[in-house]
């Protein structure tokens, strides 16, 4: 009730404001941070959501869609793409490696998958190892500027039980490590030049008439450029992406392949205080549900696939995606293929998950809100929440149902595919 | 011959021989422990011949008659009605055996082989076996698909190192047959695992059967022709139709004759297959088309979901190497005992192979062993390698149990003979020893 | 019988030859005394994990059998075996009533995929832990030496040092430990059979389940010396090698003797630290030989340079048994070997089923190890590490003793590894391994029910796919109420009522009685009764 009324305050004050404003009445949203709304209505202006509510009032004057038979939901997030990207790379320890780097605006690919309602992707570099760093992007623009949303989303590692791969993720947090006892032994050749420095400078204006002093005052007073900044040493260029994990400038994805592989990567990591996701490819008899409850407990965050599984050896089918979702764990799915096929089927492989258990909510989610965070983007997209970016899918049903088209896609507030009249 | 059940043969051989013998068998029936006491390990001694007027007896060796006797603690003689003794005697006569039952008073020209702690069971039956030439070298003839008129016989080496240590572990009978390289791979020798003899004194029965491959082996290359499963198939039901329709105008071809004898049902033929429609298709073609004396043989992987099918059918199944099946052709979602679900099956006749040298021949005891592991009853796999063998390849009547007017294939082992702990002690084949662990050492 | 009295006070060097305990066992014994005094000072602690296998005919493997007794851990380690033990609040009981309990067995030579696992989504990367250290080594150099296709042979650049050999040492149980699978299939089914410790190339791996900690269990114990007749070059090293290294062991000491600190300490040149290691008895020499010929010749090196060998193969050994034994030989045999000798010989040769009995019988400690050392899941039943009883069930019918078979798959393993001190036996102070078997181990229709390892129950037959569909586990009887299991029996000794149990324990007249080893079950192989 008090959303309503805050929001009805807003409607008056935003009626005036802009001509930019748009109204939309739909049959129900899908807003993924407060369920679903029936009879939504959604205030967009300068490409942000202003409010959203159930019957909303809607001032006179303001354009307004009014669709009673289409659900609208956030515009798709896929994280984990190499959608337009055709590089290729082997094992490699790169993780200054940039993803923009390779990117072609203005491809078809980009104007197709946003037809299917993917209003964002996050594309990683090639290879495997650790082997740079991924960028979030709208699939629209004719230059990286236009496309980028934010660079350095997450630093791909991908870490498998075995000890070379361990000793390459632990080295690169040892190389950190080295780095700062660097640092720290420049800072305190820095303070103490820095305080020799006052002291001289302290000396010499004290013995200015001193003549016995005034020799070596000289000396230190040609040098004497006043107090100097700290420079700290450069760190090596693969260093540096680790500094910004430790810092939290930048996040981890840490790909593996089995249940045991998270063992061995909680071992390397344990005592890191970073961001980090899982990425968990579900292929046939992956072994993932041995480890859901404690991907749960610890709130952990899982980028997988779509797919039923068998229960390795046996014909018992296991809906992983939906066990994660159930034990806790924020689980993003991503397209079964990485093509724009792929992301056709997207919607209905998820709701096949959905058929068989996985929760309706955590399955939304799982395409519009959890991919944004694991990019750090949660605040920006992937939910119905004013202030967020105007990214709407407009379906003309449920969006898991067969059958279900999308009717219109509206990207930052713009309509860029079919039509709202 | 068309019966494969031997009980009607022992009774005429045991009369024509022994008329004392009907005086024996009385007594022994009324004394017999059934087979469920076998299985709940509490076995109680036989409680000995009720009819004191019919005592049994065994009559002198007369001159030219060889004989001998052998007391063991337990006598587990695989008949018709699953008599065990305990204690028990044999008594051989003529290398054949003249007197089943507890131990009573043996003449003295008898040499008596007295073993008081040990077992007395009937020599093992193997009927997939390529151990007849001695190693892997001569068993497939890749040049035709069809081989109706190829034999074993001239590349057998009796008594070669093989066989010997086959005999040692108890196994004393085999169908040696070609390899399953080809759709009709020829006829095999059913043959004594003696350790010194020559062919003619091995021979139980020349050709003891033909052999087939349905699917898998013979697919790699059956020749210039047919190197599918279809193509393969087709060739042989070729050659069936023609050997039946020559059967049935009783036309007479001396290079098919041994193939028209299968299509008489005089000879068997034991078929390799493997996966549930290999033996599916083979049960159909050998028993629903041509009505055959057919045994599946192998049947492995997934093949016992076909099980039901050939027990419908009345086919026996002759079990090996591979006994067990986690995920090859299905998932099992467990360790599936290929025995346990044949016998649940109902299949007439079940017994195992070795496939030798696949496993090693002296090891077939291990594959009732490791069966009756995975689920199946002890006892009834002690059947799988002994009598239920011998009856499938219709020589029931010669080996496989021990009764009176069988062959004295008997094997002495120190405990139950599916134990691998269990030591084998003595071997006797028609009525000789072929190895004794006292005399010879231990082989295996 | 009359071991039953003396209970699970007998120590594994008891057991055995105590004359020839493994040199690394002594040390390791001193630690865990310490380690237990620690512990008794100690106040107990909530914290603590208490587990308890109840009710259970205990088979110590040291020749105790404790008829429904329980066997109680703390915290891994096995605090107390026996009858009316006080188990503290909060203890996990297990019910092992009309089962048996043995020490977990220990697994030589097991396949990489037993802890790598294989079902893994990727391929598997291109280091395999059983290829040895190959790819491990910085430079390459660990297995240089090893090299026997060079025909000069530089003695300087390739010799290891101490370091090296830590490296070394390292490297390979840093990669067992980090590709350690702990969901593998494998697992399972190695726990299934009864393993709860396995020999990833020469290094001991505790079996945990869904843990990756601690299961490296300590480094390699045994060396690789190449003494093959095959190949000349080799056998000119290693015997070069080992004269280095014993010139350096004697000079060594001659310089400890002179305790002159100030003397220069003799120089460390062209010594293979790796043979000086084998020579002051810190790992075993391992060989791969199974001709007579090399046999004697590693007997004859053994006792030349007193170190104690460990002989993978030995497959004539029964040829030269005396030898062996005088030699302080371990043999790692498999009792189903097939190898006829050559028919060119006059001499005895070829495999023999027999070896192992006479081996033992002379002295060797034996170990036994099937043919097929990984699992196999679409393979011949009964001839894998699935049924590594079974094997032993094979040494059996060759004349071994049921108490040595079982040594074979389990302290003596442990003693080769080096993990004697922790495995093998249930004895108050060793690791919590346990395993609960629905009859006599080496039955071949005895399953194991449950495994425990370090105190932890990780796997249970009837909750896993791969047997629980196999004669289904009974319902125990009822307990009387206020009855807790392990508490109502007592130990059974000579005066006890024979009951059916204790007569199939001990057959009045078993012909092994005279080997002294009665008071184990004597199996279907010996027992009148034996099931079928």
């Amino acid at each position: 009730m008090n959303a309503t009324l805050s929001l009805l305050c807003s409607l008056a004050i935003a009626s005036s404001a802009s001509a930019d404003l748009l109204a939309i009445r739909v049959g129900r949203a899908e807003t993924i941070s407060q369920g679903t709304i029936e009879h939504a209505v959604l205030l967009v202006e300068d490409g942000k959501i202003v409010m959203v509510g159930e019957d909303l009032p809607i001032e006179r004057g303001i354009p307004t869609v009014d669709r009673p038979d289409w659900v609208v939901t956030p515009g798709l997030v896929n994280c984990y793409s190499r959608l337009g990207l055709d590089s290729a790379a082997g094992n490699m320890f790169e993780p200054q490696v940039r993803a923009a780097d390779e990117l072609y605006p203005l491809q078809d690919v980009y104007r197709d998958v946003l037809e299917t309602g993917t209003t964002t992707l996050g594309l990683y570099p090639p290879g495997t190892g650790i082997p740079g760093q991924a960028l979030a992007v709208r699939p629209r623009g004719k230059t990286l500027d236009e496309m980028l949303i934010a660079d350095s989303v997450y630093l791909k590692i991908m870490l498998e039980s075995s000890a070379k791969s361990k000793k390459v993720l632990r080295e690169a947090f040892e190389k950190v490590d080295e780095h700062d006892e660097k640092v720290a032994k420049a800072l305190e050749k820095w303070e103490k030049a820095e305080e020799k420095r006052k002291k001289d400078s302290k000396k010499k204006k004290k013995g200015d008439d001193d003549d016995k002093s005034a020799e070596k005052g000289e000396d230190d007073g040609a040098k004497d450029d006043g107090p100097k900044e700290f420079e700290p040493p450069e760190p090596d260029a693969k260093v540096q992406p680790f500094i910004e994990l430790r810092e939290k400038r930048l996040r981890a994805m840490m790909r593996i392949n089995k249940a045991g592989d998270y063992l061995h990567l909680l071992d390397v990591i344990e005592n890191e205080k970073i961001d980090w996701f899982l990425r968990i490819p579900l292929r046939n008899d992956i072994d993932l549900f041995k480890i859901a409850e404690r991907l749960g407990e610890a709130e952990r965050l899982v980028v997988t696939d779509p797919s039923i599984t068998l229960m390795p050896n046996t014909r018992r089918e296991r809906n992983i995606p939906a066990e994660l979702a159930r034990a806790g764990v924020h689980v993003a799915l991503i397209p079964r293929r990485d093509s724009v096929a792929g992301h056709k089927d997207w919607l209905q492989d998820v709701g096949e998950l959905v058929a068989r258990g996985m929760d309706r909510q955590a399955a939304l989610a799982a395409v519009t809100l959890e991919p944004a965070r694991a990019m750090g983007l949660e605040e920006r997209l992937g939910s119905l929440d004013p202030g967020k970016d105007a990214n709407l899918v407009f379906w003309n049903g449920d969006p898991f149902a067969p059958g279900t088209k999308i009717e219109a896609v509206m990207l930052e507030g713009a309509i860029v595919h079919g039509d709202v009249r | 011959m068309k019966s494969r059940d031997p009980q009607p043969d022992l009774r005429i051989g045991a009369l024509a021989t022994r008329v004392a013998a009907w005086g024996v068998m009385a007594g022994l029936f009324a004394g017999c422990a059934s087979v469920e006491a076998v299985r709940s390990s509490a076995l109680e001694p036989s409680s000995g011949a009720s009819h004191a007027s019919a005592a049994p007896y065994v009559a002198s060796l007369q001159a030219g008659e060889t004989g001998l006797g052998i007391r063991v603690r337990k006598l587990i003689t695989m008949d018709g009605s699953d008599r065990i003794f305990d204690p028990g005697l044999i008594v051989v006569r003529n290398g054949k055996i003249d007197y089943v039952g507890e131990p009573i008073e043996l003449p003295a020209e008898f040499p008596l082989h007295a073993f008081d702690r040990a077992w007395a069971t009937p020599g093992m039956v193997d009927l997939h076996s390529h151990v007849q030439t001695g190693s892997w070298a001569d068993i497939n003839d890749m040049v035709y698909p069809i081989n109706t008129d190829l034999r074993v016989r001239p590349s057998v080496r009796p008594s070669n190192r093989e066989v010997r240590v086959a005999c040692s572990a108890g196994v004393t009978t085999l169908f040696g047959i070609p390899g399953s390289g080809t759709s009709i791979s020829g006829f095999g020798l059913l043959y004594k695992t003696k350790t010194d003899a020559t062919y003619d004194e091995i021979v139980l029965r020349d050709p003891g059967g033909m052999k087939s491959a349905f699917n898998f082996n013979p697919q790699r290359s059956g020749g210039d022709l047919g190197r599918s499963w279809a193509g393969l198939s087709w060739l042989t039901e070729k050659a069936n139709d023609r050997a039946r329709a020559e059967v049935g105008l009783g036309l007479e071809d001396p290079l098919q004759k041994d193939f028209h004898r299968v299509h008489k049902g005089e000879l068997p033929v034991l078929i390799h297959c493997a996966s549930a429609e290999g033996v599916a298709g083979t049960v159909r073609m050998w028993k629903g088309r041509y009505d055959t004396e057919c045994v599946v043989s192998h049947g492995s992987w997934d093949g016992h979901l076909a099980g039901p099918y050939a027990a419908k059918m009345g086919v026996p199944v002759n079990h090996g190497p591979r006994t067990h099946n986690f995920n090859s052709m299905v998932r099992e979602e467990k360790v599936q005992g290929g025995a346990e679900a044949y016998m649940r099956a109902g299949v007439p006749l079940f017994s195992l192979n070795t496939d030798a040298p696949v496993m090693p021949q002296e090891e077939l005891f291990l594959q009732g062993s490791m069966s009756a592991r995975l689920g199946a009853d002890p006892y009834e796999m002690l059947r799988a390698v002994t009598s239920n063998p011998a009856r499938s390849i219709l020589v029931g009547d010669r080996v496989g149990s021990l009764e009176v007017g069988k062959d004295a294939d008997v094997v002495i082992s120190t405990g139950d003979p599916l134990d691998p702990r269990s030591r084998v002690e003595l071997v006797v084949i028609d009525g000789e020893i072929q190895y004794s662990r006292e005399r010879d050492g231990q082989w295996f | 019988m009359k071991l039953l009295k003396m209970l699970p006070f007998l120590s594994t060097a008891l057991v055995g030859l105590a004359w020839f305990g493994a040199p690394a066992h002594a040390y390791a014994l001193q630690d865990d005394e310490a380690e237990a005094e620690d512990e008794e000072a100690e106040d107990e602690d909530e914290s603590d994990a208490w587990y308890a296998i109840v009710g259970g005919d205990v088979y110590t493997g040291t020749g105790a059998v404790l008829r429904g007794a329980t066997v109680l851990s703390k915290n891994g380690k096995i605090k107390e075996i026996g009858h009316d033990l006080f188990l503290p609040e909060g203890t996990e009981k297990l019910d092992a009533r009309g089962m048996r309990v043995y020490p977990g067995l220990v697994a030589l030579s097991a396949s990489s995929r037993l802890t790598k696992g294989l079902f893994q989504a990727e391929p598997e990367p291109d280091f395999d832990p059983h290829l040895g250290v190959d790819n491990l080594h910085p430079d390459g150099r660990a297995n240089a030496h090893l090299d026997t296709g060079n025909e000069e042979y530089d003695e300087v650049a390739d010799i290891p040092t101490d370091a090296d050999v830590l490296v070394e040492g390292q490297l390979l149980r840093q990669e067992i430990a980090d590709s350690f699978d702990p969901f593998s299939q494998y697992l399972v089914l190695a726990l299934s059979t009864g393993i709860t410790t396995a020999e990833q190339s020469d290094t001991p791996v505790k079996l945990k389940r869904d843990e990756i900690k601690d299961v490296d269990m300590g480094p390699k114990n045994v060396y690789s010396l190449n003494f093959s007749l095959s190949n000349p070059n080799s056998r000119r090293q290693t015997r070069e090698k080992l004269e280095k290294a014993s010139d350096y062991l004697r000079r060594m000491k001659a310089w400890e003797a002179e305790g002159d600190k100030d003397k220069k300490e003799p120089s460390k040149k062209g010594v293979d630290m790796n043979y000086v290691r084998v020579l002051r008895g810190e790992v075993f020499a391992a060989f791969n030989a199974n001709d007579r010929e090399e046999l004697l010749d590693i007997a004859h090196l053994a006792q030349r340079y007193r170190f104690r060998p460990v002989i993978n193969g030995c497959m004539e050994g029964w040829t030269v048994a005396s030898e062996l034994g005088r030699a302080g030989a371990y043999a790692i045999v498999t009792p189903r070997t097939r190898s006829p000798k050559s028919e060119e010989l006059v001499r005895p040769g070829g495999s023999s089923i027999e070896n192992a009995a006479i081996l033992h019988s002379h002295g060797v400690q034996v170990a036994v190890i099937p043919g097929n050392t990984s699992f196999e899941l679409n393979g011949m039943t009964g001839r894998d590490l699935l049924h590594l009883p079974v094997e032993a069930g094979f040494a059996i019918r060759g004349g071994l003793d049921e108490r040595a078979a079982l040594d074979s798959i389990t302290t003596i393993p442990a003693r080769i590894l080096g993990v004697d001190h922790r495995v093998g036996t249930l004895e108050a102070g060793k690791d919590m391994d346990a395993i609960i078997t629905d009859g006599d181990l080496l039955h071949y229709q005895t399953f194991v029910q449950y495994t425990v390892v370090d105190g932890k129950l990780v796997y249970d037959k009837e909750e896993e796919i791969f047997f629980a569909h196999i004669r289904p586990r009974p319902e125990l009887p009822a307990l009387d109420p206020g009855e807790e299991p392990g508490e109502a029996e007592a130990v059974v000794d000579e005066e006890a009522p024979a009951d059916e149990d204790a007569e199939e324990e001990a057959p009045p007249e078993s012909e092994d009685d005279d080997e002294g080893e009665g008071a184990d079950d004597q199996g279907a192989g010996e027992d009148d009764d034996g099931r079928l």
